[in-house]
């Protein structure tokens, strides 16, 4: 019965197990199908607040897109390719999202290997290269034991090859499985909300406007005082904008 | 054979308002034949005759001969018609007319109103005096700009009492100017094709139901009174697999003293390149009514086509060349429902316990399950094994010298080999130095197996490579002596 009970544990670990989806959600389906999309986005944020997942982000990314308001349609985006990238929908969707930003700061190249890197890399969910090292793990040593066990010259050849390939596997996918926390745990990043941000030499009231960002836009977060922002964009400008002009992606 | 008669009637309007003209009936040998009856909208002539201020100015500038230009309306929209008359009036009796400067019409669409035979046609009395009246030109005018647009005034030359005796006097006459306020329209709908009046839309189509790369006809016709020739061609919304040409246009407009009446008609041709069942939203236009000062829209009912499959012969002749998907919009792609993979928030398996655990579990059962299997191994005393792979290798270590004389083909330098080997390797195995090797001591060591048959194959064995190092001729191959010796050594090793 324990034994049952521990392997029940083992094989959950292995397998992606998704949380109940709520009735809600497909009421906020309805309502999003209907075009009530506040009603839609009301749902979905409250969900939001207990649940993680790309496609909840995507969904309410598209609620405040149809009720006009770009900067949060960016913002829920973007958490939402993070999460999942290389997802067809949510890129699109943003490229849009962000075709109707005020601001053209020229998006660095970001250091990645094209769309084949970002699907290898992302996936359906955030926890699939940690599942993928698990796997590994346990193939390398059966794979191992087997080797120990087998007498016949070839066999003992391939299964040590097999050993061999695993473990290079579980330590490629244990690197990738912590590049991808780090990347989705990552609060560098912004996105200014307020129609037009005065950006200021110093973090506080009344010193030099810098320059001036308007809603929509991303910036790199670089630290916080006081609740102030000290802003990097792309093209290397630097300046404070003041508490509540930007929310952390 | 066929014949006709035709009886002709000139009817005369004496106001304005709808009429019918009943049908007419006509006995025809035994039966009775009937022509439809007609319908007959007489509308109000513009007033154009010259008011009295103006003709009091033309009697002042000279009492015998003036004229004037009047005009239907001082204040009009862009586009709406106006009607100018242009009025000689004269008491001569004797009059020719020589030269004349007609009005230059600035910011003006003109038409002109055919009036026949010119002539003095009429008479008038202006202050007690009486003139004869000669109309000597009507136009319809449409404001094509708003402000104030002027008529300059027009100058004739005239020579009068000319008879036989007298050459007569000439006289140069200048009319009054005239002065047009025209008002921009207001805020123009989309749909609004230029036309100001009153207007009546007919939609026609011949046929609904067609093939595919078939025509169909689809005819707008405007009519009604409006600055018909002034109307644009509407755009019609067709689906994009319809083509659609430019449309023929066919005027049937007249201009008379109601100014511009009549109709225009827009022929389209279309052809659906694909089959299927398309619905056109109603057609809608607007127009301009001056009468109220505000746009009217005209709609149509929406068509319905059903478009079948064509046959090959039409679309042999106009199949239309490929054509790329149009994009007509832009939207965000939907929402994705259904599994939305909803996961605890902040929840990450990686470098949680579970996780750490689950890597450990293989590794630490792997180190457990080894451990096992060697105690195991020894416990079963798979000792046979072991020793036999120990076997191979002393054999083959045994013999290392006499493998590289058989592969150089040196045949002394190889029994010399087997010999040293079979003598070292059992002097090394019963602790002896190699002079005690002899056939009394192999049979005394090895005696006990496999009933001496071993001790007498070992003995046998150096005799021969003894023999071979120095007889001219061998028994047997030398892979053969190596094999023998190989297996004889290894069966000594896996004896217990």
């Amino acid at each position: 019965m324990r034994m049952s009970l521990i392997l029940f544990a083992l094989f959950a670990l292995f397998t992606k197990v998704s949380a109940d989806v709520p009735n809600s959600a497909s009421a906020a389906e309805d309502a999003y199908s209907k075009g009530e999309y506040a009603n839609a986005l009301a749902i979905f944020d409250s969900l939001d607040r207990t649940y993680s997942s790309a496609s909840l982000l995507f969904n309410i990314g598209n609620c405040h897109m149809k009720l006009g308001d770009i900067p949060h349609a960016v913002l829920y985006y973007e958490r939402a390719i993070r999460i999942q990238p290389g997802a067809d929908d949510i890129q699109s969707n943003l490229d849009y999202a962000r075709s109707k930003v005020v601001d053209r700061v020229s998006e660095l190249p970001a250091l990645t290997l094209g769309s084949l890197w970002d699907r290898l890399r992302g996936g359906k969910d955030l926890d699939q290269w940690a599942r993928r090292s698990l796997w590994a793990c346990l193939f390398t040593f059966l794979m191992a034991a087997g080797f120990v066990i087998v007498r016949k010259h070839l066999l003992r050849r391939t299964l040590l090859v097999a050993a061999v390939i695993g473990f290079t596997t579980m330590v490629l996918s244990i690197g990738l499985a912590a590049y991808r926390l780090s990347e989705v745990t990552d609060r560098s990043q912004a996105i200014i909300m307020q129609p037009k941000v005065d950006v200021r030499g110093e973090p506080r009231d009344g010193s030099t406007t810098v320059f001036v960002l308007h809603e929509g836009t991303k910036v790199s977060v670089l630290q916080e005082q006081n609740g102030w922002f000290e802003v990097k964009l792309s093209s290397g400008s630097v300046g404070w904008a003041a508490p509540g002009s930007l929310e952390v992606i | 054979m066929s014949s006709s008669v035709t009886r002709t009637y000139v009817l005369q309007a004496t106001q304005p308002g709808d009429f019918t003209i009943g049908a007419a009936t006509a006995r025809v040998g035994q039966g009775t034949i009937q022509t439809a009856p007609i319908k007959i909208k007489v509308v109000k002539s513009e007033n154009a005759a010259p008011n009295s201020g103006l003709l009091d100015q033309g009697q002042k500038r000279d009492a015998n001969l003036f004229c004037t230009i009047s005009l239907s309306k001082s204040k009009a929209y862009v586009g709406e018609q106006i009607i100018a008359t242009y009025t000689l009036y004269s008491r001569y009796s004797s009059i020719e007319s020589s030269e004349y400067d007609m009005p230059k019409l600035d910011g003006f669409w003109a038409e002109e109103i055919d009036l026949g035979e010119p002539g003095f046609n009429s008479t008038a009395t202006v202050n007690g005096i009486g003139y004869r009246v000669a109309i000597l030109k009507k136009q319809v005018l449409f404001p094509q700009r708003s402000g104030t647009l002027r008529l300059s005034p027009m100058t004739l030359n005239f020579r009068v009492n000319r008879s036989f005796f007298n050459n007569g006097t000439a006289v140069r006459i200048t009319s009054n100017s005239a002065e047009v306020i025209a008002m921009e329209l207001p805020a123009k709908p989309a749909d609004h094709i230029g036309a100001v009046g009153e207007l009546k839309m007919d939609v026609e189509v011949a046929n609904t139901s067609v093939k595919a790369n078939e025509a169909i006809d689809l005819t707008v016709k405007f009519s009604g009174r409006a600055n018909l020739k002034l109307i644009d061609a509407p755009k019609l919304n067709f689906p994009t697999d319809f083509e659609s040409y430019d449309p023929k246009i066919t005027d049937r407009i007249t201009v008379n003293g109601g100014g511009m009446n009549g109709s225009r008609e827009f022929q389209y041709l279309v052809i659906p390149r694909h089959e299927g069942d398309y619905n056109v939203p109603s057609i809608t236009f607007s127009y301009f009514d001056p009468s109220t000062g505000k746009f009217k829209q005209l709609s149509s009912a929406p068509l319905d086509f059903h478009i079948a499959q064509g046959d090959g012969s039409a679309a042999l002749v106009t199949r239309p060349s490929k054509t790329d998907v149009k994009q007509l919009d832009r939207d965000i792609r939907f929402i994705r429902t259904g599994d939305l993979a909803l996961e605890p928030k902040n929840h990450h398996l990686f470098a949680s316990w579970p996780y750490v655990a689950g890597l450990a579990a293989p590794a630490l059962a792997f180190v457990a399950f080894f451990g096992w299997f060697r105690r195991r191994q020894k416990l079963l005393g798979d000792l046979q094994g072991l020793r036999r792979r120990g076997a191979d290798r002393v054999a083959k270590q045994r013999l290392k010298e006499a493998e590289a004389a058989l592969k150089a083909n040196d045949r002394i330098a190889f029994y010399t080999a087997i010999g040293r080997s079979l003598e070292g390797f059992f002097a090394d195995k019963f602790n002896l130095g190699v002079a005690e090797v002899h056939a009394a001591m192999i049979a005394e060591k090895l005696g006990h197996i496999e009933g001496g048959s071993l001790a007498q194959q070992y003995t046998a064995l150096i005799a021969e490579c003894e023999m071979a190092r120095f007889a001219p001729f061998e028994n047997k191959a030398r892979q053969q002596i190596y094999d023998e010796a190989a297996l004889l050594i290894r069966r000594i090793v896996d004896q217990p």
